[in-house]
């Protein structure tokens, strides 16, 4: 079950005991508590990297939930520019994002290198179209802090030097919200 | 840390406000109690107990309003067996209305803002006047209590927000479900041994055997899961009922007219979806029944009839439906009115049957009331119940008899994930309608189709209907004409028909309605997607909007222009 059809109207609550609920806010307590200790300063963050023609982008490995095959798009009448429509990831209907489209780039017919980059975002899918999946990239914070500088297209967060090629960084949840309006959890499935 | 918090509030909400819901109910059911001459001691003990699990829990979770509130009516429980007769109606006026201000306050918890206000002022007027018929002895009662008034009803007629989103599974089913997933699993490795096998070149002459066994079981498993899950979003149609005993009590006030409330089938299980749905424009059903069916006592008791009106709301299945009856034994439909109003509309009324002119009420525009009261004439209309009822994939239907009574039916899907559907091609592309607003499917000739004024007509059943090419209309890609597609699926949407031309048609099939992402909301002519055999996606067209739409869309001009245009009706 996906996490957006735990969202959707007939989301399951287990019956859980008051017991239950309190471990589990121990828990989260306990896990805050070791997040906070694992903030060295020479923290790495891992990113999924893909090309878009000869250009490597890159978003975080955080907001990548899996890789998918691209499989055939079926279209949706009337659907925002960079949707190019909606794919079923095991039953679950998403909207595939043409990231060329997203980025402002010219569109491309896809390849049987192309992959479905499937994002989640407050707990909704969102699958990106991209040429092909290159590689996973390690970069230390201070790396990407320092990358954001000058101006670039909406959602690309920063540039990074790897090797002998730079990597442009995304931020998937930016460009969502820049190029499909506000970002909110899902609501359609309430609506009367 | 706050994620926590609201997740733990949430649970709060999720586990209280059924209580808090059911307050109101018991103490109508106490009413009826001391009305018959009962003691309602078992009623009073059940009150207090949930509301002892309110307190305790809006304790546990510091919100004191909620907890106040609860403690300061099993105060009044506590006193209510030793008043007298006569001072009841007051205290369950008290209990009533401290029962509304509970559910109002637990619903506004997540949002963090209780009305804290409100909250004090009844518990200090509450406590005051406990504290007086202390003062004067058990028999005092609560004579002296303050009621505030207007205030309350409010919760009955919109209940439908603060209770969305979830279901509880008893932890028994999700057990069951685990070893359902654990069978699937298995036979799935079951089958890679025997694929792994087969990969390599060998094959065992069990193989095949094994195959026809794991796949019979895997069908069966994953079949048992669908509907088991499916389970989960249903629930007692009663508990949508039970909503309007409070609202008739209330209007039965109002009016001053004793009614009574009768509920069939209650047991009746219904998609959570639907009923949330159905929830308010039921209330304007009932109202309807109210304002506009029961006469007045003096008429009632001229026509013989007993002055106490009754109000049937029942529930069945039927072929694997939910049937959902309200009735009123009123004064009935007034044909008068109706064929009145049809006849200023233009409506040849001598085409229709009785049962016809009756129907034409789901129609906008066709309130029949002739004053508008402070119970009629407000809120939705007929024709928006109707919307409602075929948006869900279901119909409605009255049935009156002048001076004996109304009937409205309702024929539900059992759930809204599941819907029979029409898939149909178009250009290279399929899309599926849902059944309930198919009037038709027609084989369309060219001899069946004109363009008047760029506005193209599909001839059906001595009538015409407005038609659209659906390629067109749905931004396919392909270069056909209007006039080039085999067949038209003739749709109605409220009181609105139009026909789209399309390529081919399937069969009726069984679908699970998929929503569309939020992002997708501005694509209006689709109410959710379906994934076919092969893992095909194929969108639902939401036929409102598509039915409005081939109303609107004239056709291409002579000089070869094809793209779509939208003006205002021409009909």
């Amino acid at each position: 079950m996906s996490s957006e059809e735990r969202n959707a109207e007939a989301m399951a609550v287990v019956a859980a005991g008051k017991a239950e609920t309190l471990l589990a806010f121990a828990d989260a307590l306990v896990a805050q508590g070791q997040r906070g200790q694992t903030q060295a300063p020479a923290e790495v963050r891992q990113y999924v990297a893909f090309f878009l023609g000869e250009t490597e982008y890159a978003i975080p490995i955080l907001q990548c939930r899996e890789i998918v095959r691209l499989t055939t798009v079926t279209r949706v009448p009337e659907a925002p520019a960079p949707v190019r429509g909606v794919v079923s990831l095991r039953g679950h209907i998403m909207p595939a994002v043409d990231t060329r489209l997203c980025l402002g780039l010219p569109g491309a017919p896809p390849t049987p290198r192309s992959r479905l980059l499937v994002v989640e975002v407050t707990g909704r899918l969102f699958g990106f179209i991209v040429d092909r999946v290159a590689r996973i990239i390690k970069l230390s914070v201070p790396a990407i802090e320092s990358s954001a500088e000058g101006t670039a297209p909406l959602g690309v967060t920063g540039a990074v030097r790897v090797g002998d090629g730079t990597v442009l960084l995304m931020d998937a949840d930016l460009l969502l919200h820049a190029r499909l309006g506000a970002v909110a959890p899902n609501t359609r499935g309430e609506e009367a | 840390m706050e994620d926590i918090f609201s997740a733990l509030v949430k649970d709060f909400v999720d586990e209280t406000q059924p209580i808090a819901l059911e307050v109101g109910a018991q103490v109508l059911k106490l009413e009826e109690a001391w009305g018959v001459g009962e003691d309602g001691k078992a009623l009073l003990r059940s009150l207090r107990s949930g509301l002892h699990t309110i307190k305790g829990n809006a304790a546990m979770m510091g919100l004191s309003p909620v907890a106040q509130v609860a403690h300061v009516l099993e105060d009044v429980c506590a006193r209510a067996a030793e008043v007298e007769p006569e001072d009841r109606p007051a205290l369950v006026q008290a209990l009533l209305e401290g029962g509304d201000l509970l559910v109002m306050l637990i619903r506004s918890a997540p949002a963090g803002s209780l009305d804290a206000g409100r909250a004090d002022e009844f518990v200090a007027r509450t406590a005051v006047s406990i504290e007086a018929a202390r003062a004067a002895g058990a028999s005092a009662g609560l004579a002296q209590m303050p009621t505030e008034t207007g205030a309350a009803g409010v919760v009955t007629s919109a209940p439908s927000d603060g209770e969305r989103g979830s279901a509880r599974i008893a932890d028994g089913d999700v057990d069951e479900l685990l070893e359902l997933a654990g069978e699937a699993i298995v036979g799935q490795t079951e089958l890679l041994r025997v694929h792994a096998r087969l990969l390599r070149g060998e094959f065992e002459a069990g193989d095949m055997e094994v195959m026809d066994r794991v796949l019979t079981g895997l069908g069966r498993t994953t079949r048992e899961m669908r509907d088991r899950l499916l389970r989960v979003r249903l629930a007692p149609i009663a508990t949508l009922f039970g909503r309007y005993g409070r609202y008739v009590r209330d209007l039965a006030r109002e009016r001053g007219q004793p009614i009574e409330l009768c509920i069939e089938g209650g047991g009746t299980a219904v998609d959570r979806a639907i009923i949330r749905r159905l929830s308010e424009p039921l209330v304007h059903v009932v109202r309807n029944a109210v304002a506009h069916g029961i006469e007045t006592a003096e008429e009632r008791a001229a026509a013989g009839k007993p002055v106490k009106a009754r109000i049937l709301l029942g529930a069945g299945l039927r072929e694997g439906r939910v049937q959902v009856t309200i009735a009123d034994d009123g004064r009935g439909l007034d044909m008068q009115a109706i064929v009145a109003k049809a006849k200023a509309e233009g409506i040849d009324t001598s085409r229709y049957g009785e049962q016809d002119l009756q129907r034409l009420i789901f129609h906008a525009g066709f309130s029949t009331a002739k004053t508008v009261t402070e119970l009629a004439g407000r809120g939705v209309g007929l024709d928006v119940v109707a919307g409602v009822v075929q948006g869900l994939g279901g119909r409605i239907d009255v049935r009156s008899t002048s001076g004996q009574g109304t009937v409205f039916t309702l024929d539900l899907p059992v759930t809204v994930s599941l819907q029979k559907a029409l898939v149909f091609g178009v250009d290279s592309e399929t899309f599926a309608v849902p059944t309930g607003f198919i009037l038709d499917t027609v084989e369309s000739r060219e001899k069946d189709l004109q363009e008047i004024n760029r506005v193209l007509l599909l001839s059906w059943r001595d009538d015409f209907v407005r038609a659209t090419d659906a390629g067109r209309l749905l931004g396919c890609q392909g270069l056909a004409e209007a006039w080039a597609r085999p067949y038209a699926i003739v749709l109605q949407a409220g009181n609105k028909r139009g026909a789209l031309l399309v390529d081919w048609l399937s069969g009726v099939q069984e679908i699970v309605v998929k929503p569309l992402d939020a992002a997708l909301l501005g694509c209006r002519m689709l109410s959710g997607a379906t994934v076919l055999a092969q893992g095909k996606v194929v969108p639902i067209l939401d036929c409102v909007e598509v039915v409005r739409r081939v109303n609107r869309t004239l056709q291409p001009e002579r000089s070869g222009e094809t793209k779509a245009e939208v003006v205002y009706d021409v009909f």
